[in-house]
């Protein structure tokens, strides 16, 4: 076994170049593309090729496209090859070639053994630079799209409803209003011709960053970029930035009907706040005393689900996290210029919800009113100071928040969290929440079966008191007779009752 | 640089012609160690490459297939719940500031045959984590009060799970296919049960007698840790736990004997699913069977099959098809789930299912085929442990069966030798008509057209 891995190591040093050499292609450049190269003595090479464009840029009436070709892309065939063919090709490799296509990036991800970086390059390759663009792939991914936003958004998962419809209702009128897969009749309405277009126009190399990790030899950021020289320019322009939604004052419930047996909510109201403010690591570590995602020792959980048994979770963020009821940490590459604080209750009994919207929009005027104490503050911290660890624990990752740094300006992740969170003061954070957070112009959406019901209720400020199945403290009691009659400061044009057909339509 | 190593060794063998059945390299490679405590309890540590971070699985044999009492389906889920509730000298707020301080990832999750909690976090914060851990293990404390508040955050778990069409199907499947057997009723259990749950605290008091015991735990170390302080630690904080004496008589199920069918109807919109299931056996290492099966599953129903490339590509009838065949304590099923676009194509892709399954019963697989799929196994297998993480989550269903890692490295060898005739032989064997169940669900009042093979009855 030991000669084996000192053959094995040999190898290693003679297959992989010395780390001099490879440390020096990150200085490199050619052709216009940019690049993030994270060289190691992996075996295994990790892509994330990115394009800075995405549903922000769908044309109006194409909403969807931008998905839509994203998928042409990675899950159909190349002009050389169809795609039941490059499947079987990737099969025994046992690859796969992801894509994910947000608001302003668009990235392709992949990682392959270096023993089959050529193979696996060869066909990702074409299927980047040289589409296929056939008709039959088409069909079947446009009926996927649909397919995803009619049934298994709308129709199986009311919590992934809830927080992406809160999206649509914030940026109403505002290039990140439609979902990023699209809008229904837009979707059904696309073509072929639409998908050449949009691939034409944003497919370019002043839009590409190259992401590589691994075990690549010395001169493979080069060929790449060679390769991927052959993309139109584009524009030299500045990236476009997205500005923050104008949310007209006051708070808007919006409540989806749909026959179910819960109710899911989502909060939340847009921040002038990304990764590359000044206040961005405050945000996040309110956020993450308030609701660290899955987390039990954060406050929302504690006081709703712990203390009173209302549901299975309650969190709070200050970026998009979609298929947050699928994982525990959120994926890279969904940067965007603008963002919100967002507030997510998991499923409530229908009984409970009115009592429920008003426990948790009275524990965030709490926060406004109170701040954070110290040892709060303290706490939500040291979690994060160490929670970046985990963050970026694979190699996947870290080329991942590599590609975010540089798209928000701010240094390499983890060390930017460290160093911001040790210089962040109680004084800092709680400054920041009276500057960025209001529950004046708050945004809420629930999904239930009896909407009026809860719509009439909400308007008429009947009181919700709750019953339990067993004994509580005084001081929890005292706390449900605040909250059982807490005041909702809502107009009653602004509580709309939404038929779930109509949402992403 | 040693964690790459490891890799490479992992990975370095051809891509193809992997027929040969001597010279494979461990697909677990890395260097464990077995300790065990008078007690009963078992260490398993993995040290690796990757630096700061240490993942603690907990791994305790007992899940749903435990809940053999009437009226206490999902119990052992809901009980993984209550391990969150504070012991003799933890109280959950202090429990939850160590986690917090540590920075760490921590949840737990419960299966049929296992239930795993699992914490990511700084390797400085072990000592204490183990002894928080070990406190809840050996002294769990909990109110009547608490356990009547957290038993409303299950019911809350399962409203929010009960909006998808799967949750409904896998439940129906299971009390349709058994009859005797406690995976009858899925881990979540039924709502029924779950709603009686306040009224259980005597009973969750028994559970945790019965089950948390150094017998059935193993607890799993992997990362930047020595074996020499996993031991200390463990020895220190766990020393004391007194082993049990209880087994669950899990009744077995009997031969299925005849087709079963079920539909459900759906309240709200939905496209129809159908599900087709044949009973599959047990778990084991030491026969070609499950590894046969294994391999049929990927080949004849995967992304690259003859079949999934005609429903879901070409003839572009069906957006789902997706296979469930567990590696299981008990006989359980062996599942192929589908989605269809247009509910007139639900006799017909259910036909097409079964037909597949017939076919493998004469027809030979290619041995190239059966190379590319042992290759894309082992490919993404290694590519998966990617992290301390990753890996203690890929070993933690193999110490629940057999409480050693060694348990993977005996399966990849078992697939080395499996043949085309294997596999025709465990598909004649298990794919019978008298073991299959066939569910449907579609909206209600929406008619599905049913061209004939599943026979009707035991409708529902």
């Amino acid at each position: 076994m030991r000669t084996t891995a000192a053959l094995l190591l040999s190898l290693l040093l003679t297959t992989f170049a010395p780390p001099a050499a490879r440390a020096a292609q990150n200085g490199m450049t050619n052709n216009q593309i940019a690049s993030v190269l994270q060289p190691s003595a992996s075996p295994l090479v990790t892509f994330r090729v990115l394009f800075l464009t995405g549903s922000a840029s769908d044309p109006k009436g194409k909403e969807g496209v931008a998905s839509l070709t994203a998928a042409m892309l990675a899950e159909a065939g190349s002009r050389a090859l169809p795609y039941d063919q490059i499947v079987a090709q990737m099969y025994p490799m046992a690859a796969g070639f992801g894509w994910q296509a947000d608001k302003e990036m668009t990235v392709f991800t992949g990682t392959t053994h270096v023993d089959n970086l050529e193979k696996y390059y060869s066909l990702i390759r074409d299927m980047l630079l040289d589409p296929g663009f056939r008709e039959d792939d088409f069909t079947r991914l446009k009926t996927n799209a649909v397919t995803f936003l009619k049934v298994q958004l709308r129709e199986a998962n009311d919590e992934e409803l809830g927080k992406e419809y809160l999206y649509n209702v914030i940026y109403a009128g505002h290039p990140y209003e439609h979902h990023s897969v699209g809008r229904i009749s837009s979707l059904e309405k696309l073509t072929l011709a639409d998908v050449r277009d949009f691939y034409a126009k944003n497919y370019t190399r002043s839009n590409m960053v190259l992401g590589l990790a691994g075990g690549y030899p010395a001169d493979f950021p080069a060929r790449v970029q060679s390769d991927f020289a052959k993309l139109p320019a584009g524009a030299a322009r500045a990236r476009e930035k997205f500005a923050a939604p104008r949310v007209p004052a006051g708070m808007r419930i919006d409540i989806v009907k749909r026959e179910t047996r819960a109710t899911a909510m989502s909060l939340g109201f847009p921040i002038p706040v990304t990764r590359g403010h000044k206040d961005w690591p405050a945000l996040a570590l309110v956020a993450s005393y308030l609701g660290q995602h899955r987390n039990s020792a954060s406050h929302l959980y504690q006081r709703l689900r712990e203390a009173r048994g209302l549901n299975y979770g309650d969190y709070a963020y200050v970026e998009y996290f979609p298929r947050g009821m699928f994982q525990f940490t959120p994926d890279p590459n969904l940067g965007r210029s603008s963002q919100i604080f967002q507030i997510w209750i998991r499923p409530v009994e229908p009984q409970n919800a009115h009592f429920t919207l008003r426990a948790a929009l009275f524990e965030f005027d709490k926060l406004l009113r109170e701040g954070m104490k110290q040892q709060d503050f303290e706490g939500a911290r040291e979690f994060l100071t160490k929670y970046g660890n985990v963050l970026t624990s694979t190699q996947s990752a870290q080329l991942g928040y590599a590609l975010d740094s540089r798209f928000y300006g701010t240094p390499e992740f983890n060390s930017y969290m460290r160093e911001s969170l040790a210089k962040l003061t109680l004084a800092d954070v709680n400054r920041a929440i009276k500057q960025h957070l209001s529950a004046d112009n708050m945004r809420v959406v629930l999904i239930t079966k009896d909407a009026e019901a809860l719509r009439d209720a909400i308007l008429k400020g009947t009181p919700s008191p709750i019953t339990y199945n067993s004994e509580k403290p005084a001081d929890l009691l005292a706390e449900d007779k605040i909250i059982q009659t807490y005041k909702i400061n809502v107009r009653p044009a602004q509580v709309a009752v939404v038929p779930v057909e109509r949402v992403f339509q | 640089m040693k964690t790459w190593l490891v890799l490479t060794l992992l990975l370095s063998v051809p891509l193809m012609g992997m027929a040969q059945q001597t010279g494979q390299r461990k697909i677990f490679p890395y260097k464990y160690t077995t300790d065990d405590l008078p007690n009963g309890l078992r260490l398993v540590t993995v040290p690796t490459d990757y630096p700061n971070l240490v993942a603690l699985y907990i791994v305790v044999t007992a899940g749903s297939r435990n809940e053999v009492e009437a009226g206490k389906s999902g119990f052992a889920h809901f009980f993984e719940h209550m391990m969150f509730r504070g012991s003799e000298n933890f109280t959950p707020e202090q429990r939850e500031e160590i986690f917090k301080r540590a920075g760490a990832e921590t949840n737990a999750y419960t299966t049929d045959d296992r239930t795993v909690y699992h914490a990511t976090f700084s390797k400085e914060d072990l000592d204490q984590i183990m002894r928080a851990e070990a406190d809840r293990f050996l002294r769990l404390k909990y109110t009547p009060a608490q356990f009547k508040t957290e038993a409303k955050a299950v019911k809350g778990e399962y409203d929010k799970n009960s909006a998808n069409p799967f949750s409904k199907i896998r439940e129906v499947l299971r009390e349709t296919a058994f009859k005797r057997h406690t995976y009858a009723h899925t881990t979540m259990g039924y709502l029924k049960d779950i709603e009686d749950m306040p009224n259980q605290f005597d009973y969750s008091q028994q559970f945790f007698r019965r089950f948390y015991r150094p017998e059935y735990t193993t607890i799993v170390l992997v990362g930047d840790v020595t074996r020499d302080a996993a031991l200390d630690m463990t020895k220190r904080y766990w020393g004391e736990w007194k082993r049990g004496d209880y087994k669950a008589d899990i009744p077995e199920e009997p031969a299925q004997g005849e087709a079963r069918t079920a539909q459900i109807e759906w309240a709200s919109p939905t496209l129809p699913h159908v599900a087709v299931a044949f009973h599959a056996p047990r778990y084991a290492d030491d026969s070609r069977e499950l590894a046969a099966l294994d391999l049929f599953e990927s080949i004849t129903f995967g992304e690259n099959s003859e079949l999934f490339q005609r429903l879901v590509l070409k003839e572009q009838k069906v957006d789902l098809l997706d296979t469930g065949f567990g590696h299981q304590m008990d006989p359980e099923l062996f599942t192929v789930y589908a989605r269809v676009k247009d509910p007139s194509d639900v006799g017909y892709v259910r036909d097409q299912i079964l037909k597949n399954f017939e076919r493998y019963k004469t027809e030979l697989i290619p041995q190239e085929r059966l190379d590319a799929t042992r290759s894309r196994m082992r490919y993404g297998f290694a590519m998966r442990m990617n992290s301390n993480s990753a890996i203690a989550a890929a070993i933690a269903p193999y110490i629940a069966l057999k409480r050693t890692p060694e348990t993977l490295n005996d399966l990849f060898e078992t697939y080395q030798r499996v043949t085309p005739e294997d596999i025709r032989e465990a598909a004649k064997k298990y794919f019978r008509e008298e073991s299959r169940t066939v569910v449907t669900l579609a909206t209600k009042g929406q008619k599905l057209a049913s061209n004939g093979a599943g026979k009707e009855g035991n409708g529902r």
